[in-house]
């Protein structure tokens, strides 16, 4: 791994000391250096395909050439349309793919488990950022895996679990791996937050959700009239102050919320009644039925751990087929369908297999619905699909070399960009993963 | 001629001599290959009774495991056991007899075309559980019904390693009237190992123990067996304080057992295994490439979980924890590398993907590592089958051995794949569109003829009598026919 500076000074100096770290590494990662002034200049990898993962237009690029430089990838392309620029680093990777950086929207590995902290049923007020401790070894491995973020956020022993944080998987300080914080609102029906406390049901939970989402929701409208000028200053609050972000949509509500009857209660509680942006975060079992719903309500699916309804009746109307959730969602018509592992339950570095898994149980790959489902769809459901999620000029340079499709288990990942910075080689040592 | 044992194969074989003048063929079967001339059947007729039943599946791209690949090639067996693969092999009530009724031939036959699909051996888990019965004991729990026999046999298992036997799934078939479950048949060796117990200072003691008493034995038997010529009142040395199963493993017919992951334990199971003569199998083996060499040495047996994550010790300076290179630095030492799942039984709560009915998957994340694709089919299958000491019957598609085979849609280690047919003792166990379970995803082309077909005459006699004149044998010739050119 390199290091990364400690101080904001020495981190000013960033570019110039990371190509000294990477001469350090015996310049092993390089396979032509272009000359001798290369150092604190771009790289340009070439690969025999590029998986572009771009919102709309075409999807991939045969024989193709990325551009990076400052951290951001400054052209793509095929190769014999994208010129090197004097003082690259030349990369030619044969055979190898290019892809995104991965991301998962749900996961629990950054800190040491304290993320349940349900004192109350409901807690708005809660930050996980308070807890990430950047750099541990599962982030290792999931880098390794090619994860470069996630969203971390709080467990699901409560309503409201308080806001996570999305960040990236590499080493550093809090504000070195930050991506947003509020990464989201986690919110929790069904099952878990009903071992909270004597007597708590689903009436209770969706009363209680209720009530924090329009609380939060009054006070969000206060606060946007007073910046715009009419009434006074409201009381801060920190428990609702989240919900100012959320009217403003600049994050949104993940919810754990799985079967049918909780993702119905979901998409009217965090959706319908308030407005806010929502995900269906888990979506499993028979929620997919629910994807009509979903559709016109504009909500995306981010699926996982569990993606396959199995025959296990009788709590679910189930015929004894095996059914995909990624399946489910696709067949109804929702367009961003994303994968999650919810970290550690599976783990963080198995990512791709949730993909695969999606794809074997019947989810139409035709349109690289797998490989978005890891890159490009979460991050436009987290709403940072301007600087993640594709390989596209002028988004952040993290990128995957990988040895083929990245939801096979036989593809490892030999190569991890992120910021332009070769953060991971397979080559370095024995593999971890 | 071999083939007249009995009346009636006779006169099928005379009945074929008039009906299809054509057949020149033989079985590529060794012993037919030596006479197969004019006469053309030898191999039917011999040993066909009532009870007599082929089975063939045609088209495919078969993959033997011993390495070859044949393309478009046919597989026979003949009561559950193979009897011939490869090219222009005839099949008993297609390629001729086709209008003996099935009465007069002496045999039953079937046959599955599967062209544009593979062929794989059966694979053979080294463990699982739940596949036969509830646990503990497989003959008193066994349930010939229960669903995750089923979903075994749509993975792709024909046979596992369950406590210490090996067994195969053989499930319940419906048949009319219905007979009773019969036991025999799914157990194909008792007693796989000797279990070794190596966690403790005081387990690995008694383990030395057990091995110096029984090669101290070993030697006096084999002493005593060379003097006793000479001196005919000599005496039997004593057994007493001699562990049977551990003089087993000293004499090679089962395979001492281990469970270790440690780098230490690993190098003291190595030691101890070439101090005393035998090869250690060791479940887990998680710091093996640490010591491959050693491992190698010691002839091991590696049962390893490729996905496995876990650090090592903070305490510890050398390298060590998981390594996703595990199995292929293992196998490039020379160990046998088995593969299990990273949860061995069937796992219905929908996280998907790491449990037995994935075992492809766990095996693809040994590819990863470096494992070369053919060593990654052999971890689940031949070396399995090696380990159980079963290779003689399952593990790889070849003349002899247990018709047990799997017909895939593709890749067997590709994620999208799905077993289409199962395959046990030449009987169609698992039809991946009769099952409830993937039936509905990728489902196959309905085709003309149905895939499966019992080759009995007789229905097509019943044809006749409705003035189908040229329902017959031929017909289903230019089926055949008309197939292979459109291929």
């Amino acid at each position: 791994m390199l290091e990364r500076p400690a101080t904001p000074a020495l981190r000013a100096a960033r570019t110039g000391l990371c190509a000294v770290t990477r001469l350090a590494f015996g310049c092993a990662v390089t396979c032509v250096v272009a000359g001798a002034a290369w150092a604190g200049s771009g790289v340009a990898l070439d690969a025999a395909k590029a998986l572009v993962c771009s919102a709309e237009g075409p999807q991939s690029i045969d024989g193709a050439r990325l551009l990076l430089e400052d951290g951001e990838i400054i052209a793509i392309g095929s190769a014999s349309e994208v010129e090197i620029p004097a003082g690259f680093e030349h990369v030619d990777l044969g055979k190898r793919w290019i892809m995104p950086g991965m991301i998962d929207l749900h996961s629990h590995i950054s800190g040491a488990f304290d993320i349940n902290d349900t004192v109350f049923q409901v807690n708005p007020g809660l930050r996980v950022s308070a807890t990430l401790r950047p750099g541990n070894r599962d982030h290792e491995v999931a880098l390794a895996s090619g994860v470069t973020t996630v969203l971390y956020i709080p467990g699901s022993g409560s309503n409201v679990g308080g806001v996570g944080v999305l960040h990236q998987t590499t080493s550093g300080t809090y504000e070195e791996v930050l991506v947003r914080d509020p990464g989201s609102l986690k919110v929790a029906q069904g099952d878990n937050p009903a071992r909270w406390g004597y007597g708590m049901g689903r009436l209770m939970m969706n009363h209680h959700i209720r009530s924090s989402m329009r609380q939060g929701k009054a006070y969000a409208q206060r606060w946007a009239a007073f910046e715009s000028g009419a009434g006074e200053a409201p009381d801060r609050n920190l428990s609702l102050d989240i919900y100012r972000q959320l009217e403003s949509g600049e994050t949104q509500i993940s919810t754990h919320t799985q079967y049918y009857q909780v993702v119905l209660a979901s998409l009217r509680l965090l959706r319908a009644e308030t407005g806010f942006d929502m995900y269906i975060d888990h979506g499993t079992f028979d929620s997919w039925k629910l994807g009509p719903l979903a559709k016109e309500l504009g909500v995306a699916a981010v699926l996982g751990p569990r993606s396959v309804l199995w025959p296990r009746p009788p709590r679910f109307d189930s015929d004894g087929r095996a059914e995909g959730a990624a399946w489910g969602f696709q067949q109804t018509g929702v367009d961003r369908i994303g994968f999650n592992t919810d970290a550690p339950v599976v783990p963080q570095h198995e990512l791709t297999v949730q993909a695969a898994m999606g794809v074997r149980y019947g989810l139409d790959d035709a349109e690289m619905a797998a490989v978005r489902g890891l890159t490009i769809v979460p991050a436009m459901v987290a709403g940072i699909d301007d600087r993640l999620g594709s390989l596209e000029v002028g988004k952040q340079a993290d990128v995957l070399v990988v040895t083929g499709h990245p939801a096979d288990p036989r593809t490892s990942v030999e190569r991890v960009y992120v910021r332009g910075e070769l953060v991971y080689d397979a080559e370095q040592e024995v593999r971890r993963w | 001629m071999r083939f007249s044992n009995t009346i009636g194969a006779a006169f099928a074989a005379v009945a074929l001599f008039a009906a299809t003048p054509a057949a020149k063929a033989a079985l590529l079967s060794p012993q037919d290959e030596e006479s197969s001339d004019e006469s053309g059947e030898e191999g039917f007729g011999e040993d066909d009774g009532p009870e007599t039943h082929y089975f063939a599946v045609r088209g495919a791209d078969v993959y033997t495991g011993t390495g070859e690949v044949l393309r478009g090639a046919t597989v026979l067996a003949k009561n559950g056991r193979i009897k011939a693969i490869g090219y222009d092999v005839e099949i008993p009530g297609l390629d001729f007899q086709a209008d003996v009724p099935s009465k007069e031939r002496g045999y039953t036959a079937e046959v599955l075309d599967a062209a544009g699909y593979r062929v794989y051996p059966g694979m053979v888990a080294i463990e699982s559980s739940g596949l036969l019965g509830t646990g503990g004991d497989y003959r008193d729990s066994i349930d010939p019904f229960d669903q995750n026999m089923i979903l075994g046999l749509s993975t792709g298992i024909t046979s596992t390693g369950q406590s210490n036997a090996a067994c195969k799934l053989k499930r319940y078939i419906s048949q009319d009237p219905p007979v009773p479950y019969d036991f025999d048949g799914i157990v194909l060796r008792d007693d796989c190992y000797a279990n070794f117990s190596w966690g403790s200072g005081s387990a690995r003691r008694s383990v030395r123990e057990k091995l110096v008493r029984a090669s101290e034995y070993l030697r006096e038997y084999r002493q005593w067996q060379i003097d006793v010529k000479n001196d005919k009142e000599l005496k039997e040395p004593s057994k007493k304080g001699v562990d049977n199963s551990v003089l087993d493993v000293l004499q090679g017919n089962v395979l001492a057992k281990f469970r270790a992951d440690s780098r230490e334990d690993l190098l003291g199971i190595a030691r101890i295994a070439q101090e005393f003569g035998f090869r250690p199998a060791i479940d887990g083996c998680r710091e093996g490439w640490t010591v491959a060499a050693e491992l190698g040495r010691a002839g091991a047996f590696a049962i390893v979980t490729p996905r496995e994550r876990r650090d090592k010790s903070e305490m510890l300076v050398r390298e060590g924890g998981s390594s996703i290179e595990n199995a292929a630095i293992l196998y490039a030492a020379g160990v046998q590398v088995a593969i299990k799942p990273a949860s061995r039984g069937i796992s219905l709560g929908g996280i998907t993907g790491r449990d037995i009915m994935h075992l492809p998957v766990e095996v693809g994340f040994a590819i990863r590592g470096g494992l070369p694709e053919d060593a990654a089919i052999a971890a689940v299958t031949t070396v399995p089958a090696r380990m159980m000491g079963v290779s003689h019957r399952v593990g790889t598609l070849e003349v002899g051995k247990d018709c047990d085979l799997i017909v895939t849609d593709g890749d067997l280690l590709h994620y999208q794949t799905f077993v289409q047919w199962t395959v046990i003792d030449g009987q169609v166990v698992y039809d991946k569109q009769d099952e409830l379970y993937f039936a509905h995803i990728r489902p196959r082309a309905e085709t003309e003829v149905a895939p499966l077909r019992r080759l009995d005459a007789g229905e097509n006699e019943e044809a006749a009598e409705e003035g189908d004149s040229e329902a017959d044998g031929d017909d289903d010739k230019d089926k055949q026919n008309g197939k292979d050119e459109e291929e």
